[in-house]
């Protein structure tokens, strides 16, 4: 349908930018039809990023491709935004208010009105379920339908680059949900490179083909979804993407024969994979960090006898939050521990505060997170 | 039943009652004068001959020839430039935004003296002007220089905030949907700003034909030069009432048409009103 000649377009390139007193550096390398996503607190520089992609911010240097082509370098070349095939989509969906649906979809086209664009238009209005809509107003459609509208206006003019800055943000969970889906059909039918802006980690997971942590205008780490979002290796890091459980603790043993080693802290004791080291260098003892996702956790009402698990702690329930979409638990097990359950679990069990439960988990649930030096303030969450 | 309910919770509210009391008197001020002079106008007899007269219609064209010259030459030097001030933030650019709104609140007489000793034979560049055999005051042109002076304001002010109102964030689509920035501004910002901009002309063209004191100072009251409406009737006054009130009466008429037409055209289709 969105067919192309020769070698399918591919987006990278670098960028220096400077806006006000905030200095951002990026790179980025996005195959055909891939998804990179940027991931990280508001502030951190992805929507800066993108801007200078799109060519409406200057960047101090850098040198951006799109499709193959050159667009920005800073030994002289700037295309100006409306000659470097994007398709960019933000939170708010901004379609024109003044025009109806179809001339909407159809903005970024040339030759309005001709038999192609009406063709391009209907194409796409198929695809995003818009069919019948194409007289209304923006203002006549739902919040779905909206964005699904500026998704395909996006499109409509055969992007190289698909840019989307939190696209699906104001859009409620369920609705989310579809429109990811749809976005997926949408890219293996037609593929751009595709960079996505999000601090949402499902969406991130779901979406992404590879994530770029960014904080303070810095890349933190690029590489797999599930690896850097699941069990992310370094601590600031695993701040920014949310782990829930971190601890500080000390080795106490380790168990080579096992893979594992015994670690405690403040009233901790837990069972994780073994380090790659021996006795640190200075002499003192070994201190670790310790991450757990919350979601890795099982909660018993007994201590379960004859189980793999190597984690068991005790704990008093200390508070039940809602965390759609289940439940958040946080248990006091000499540290809080939180945990998430759905729902229905949460009801068969009874679970209320104060009462008395076991937390079990693998050793191979916890992962070791560096700590690097010196340790940075967080400015942001 | 809604109508009824909004009652009752208006006259329970102290602002229905002073609101519609002073709604009330409001009403009666503006009302009563207007439907005075339309009663004393249809009180005339030959008030057919007043209006199809050669003085009316001499003004008549006058004004609407002058005002439409106004109006073009405010709307296309005044849109780039209320672009410029709604997106820019440079502190020159403001200190000009302040002193292009001085004629809002500066007596039309005054801005006719000062126009008088700008342009006037002796003024700072109307010696320079005459030297080149070009005079404005006591002309036509400057009929239509007052009006400017007058007007712009209303033009500019509405037309900037028009274009305030319109979030950058749709421009920067329209381009990266390959739109040029020109395209961008016709098919995008011009459309979203433009019942503003609307309503900005109809206020600018009402002040314009409604200028007297500038014209006055400035251009002269010369019958077919010089001679708008409102210095016609004031002219019309001294001899004779029946005139003063036909074309009181077409200048009142014109005022209502430009009212609806407002209305009309700034109208937003596109948010269901």
């Amino acid at each position: 349908m969105m067919d192309r000649q020769g070698e399918p377009p591919a987006a990278s390139g670098w960028v220096q930018c400077r806006v006000g007193g905030f200095s951002l550096e990026a790179d980025w390398e996005i195959e055909p039809g891939q998804v990179l996503v940027l991931f990280g607190p508001s502030g951190a520089g992805k929507s800066t990023t993108l801007r200078a992609i799109a060519g409406l911010l200057r960047p101090v240097s850098g040198h951006v491709e799109i499709g193959g082509r050159v667009v920005y370098d800073d030994g002289g070349v700037w295309v100006p935004t409306h000659e470097r095939r994007l398709g960019y989509l933000t939170q708010h969906y901004r379609l024109f208010p003044h025009l109806k649906v179809a001339a909407n979809i159809g903005f970024g086209l040339r030759d309005r009105g001709s038999p192609a664009s009406k063709e391009r238009i209907a194409e796409l209005s198929s695809l995003f379920q818009l069919e019948g809509l194409g007289d209304r107003y923006p203002w006549e459609l739902s919040g779905g339908q909206q964005q699904r509208v500026a998704l395909a206006r996006a499109l409509a003019p055969n992007p190289e680059m698909l840019l989307l800055d939190e696209p699906f943000a104001s859009l409620d969970a369920e609705l989310r949900r579809t429109l990811r889906r749809e976005l997926r059909l949408m890219l293996a039918q037609s593929p751009v490179p595709v960079m996505l802006v999000t601090h949402d980690r499902e969406e991130a997971l779901a979406l992404g083909d590879s994530v770029q942590v960014i904080n303070e205008g810095r890349t933190l780490v690029t590489g797999d979804p599930l690896e850097v979002l699941g069990q992310p290796g370094q601590g600031r890091v695993a701040r920014l993407v949310g782990v829930e459980n971190l601890f500080d603790l000390a080795v106490q043993v380790r168990n080579p024969r096992d893979g594992t080693m015994t670690c405690v802290g403040p009233g901790l004791r837990l069972e994780v994979p073994l380090d790659s080291g021996g006795a640190s260098p200075g002499g003192g003892e070994d201190r670790v960090t310790v991450g757990i996702r919350a979601s890795d956790i099982i909660l018993a009402k007994q201590e379960l006898s004859g189980s793999s698990a190597r984690n068991q702690l005790q704990g008093q329930v200390v508070s039940v939050e809602s965390h759609p979409p289940g439940y958040a638990v946080t248990l006091d097990c000499g540290q809080p521990l939180r945990c998430h359950i759905t729902g229905a679990a949460l009801e068969e069990m009874g679970i209320e505060a104060g009462q008395q439960l076991w937390a079990v988990f693998k050793a191979s649930s916890c992962f070791l997170v560096d700590q690097e030096q010196p340790p940075k303030s967080e400015t942001d969450h | 039943m809604a109508k009824l309910s909004t009652m009752g919770r208006l006259t329970a509210h102290p602002a229905g009652i002073l609101g519609g009391g002073g709604a009330l008197l409001f009403a009666l001020f503006i009302g009563l004068p207007v439907v005075a002079l339309l009663v004393r106008a249809a009180q005339q007899s030959d008030f057919l001959d007043a209006v199809t007269g050669d003085v009316a219609l001499t003004a008549l064209r006058l004004s609407l020839f002058t005002s439409i010259v106004s109006m073009a030459v405010v709307v296309a030097l005044g849109t780039p430039f209320a672009y410029l001030l709604a997106r820019n933030d440079n502190p020159w650019l403001r200190v000009v935004d302040h002193l292009v709104e001085l004629p809002l609140v500066l007596p039309p007489v005054v801005a006719g003296v000062a126009m008088l000793m700008a342009f006037g034979r002796n003024g700072l560049i109307g010696s320079g002007l005459e030297d080149l055999g070009i005079t404005i005051p006591f002309t036509t042109a400057a009929v239509v220089f007052a009006q400017i002076f007058v007007a712009s304001p209303f033009f500019i002010r509405a037309a900037k905030l028009g274009f305030q109102s319109v979030p950058r964030e749709y421009e920067d689509l329209a381009q990266t949907l390959g739109v040029s920035p020109w395209g961008t501004f016709f098919r995008v910002t011009l459309p979203l700003a433009g019942p503003a901009m609307f309503t900005g002309l109809g206020l600018a063209w009402a002040r314009a034909l409604s200028e007297f004191g500038a014209t006055m100072m400035f251009a002269g009251n010369l019958t077919g030069k010089t001679q708008t409406m409102p210095l016609a009737i004031m002219t019309a006054m001294e001899t004779s009432l029946d005139n003063a009130l036909a074309l009181s009466v077409m200048l009142l008429a014109g005022s209502v048409l430009m009212l609806a037409a407002l209305g009309l055209l700034t109208r937003r289709r596109w948010q269901g009103q």
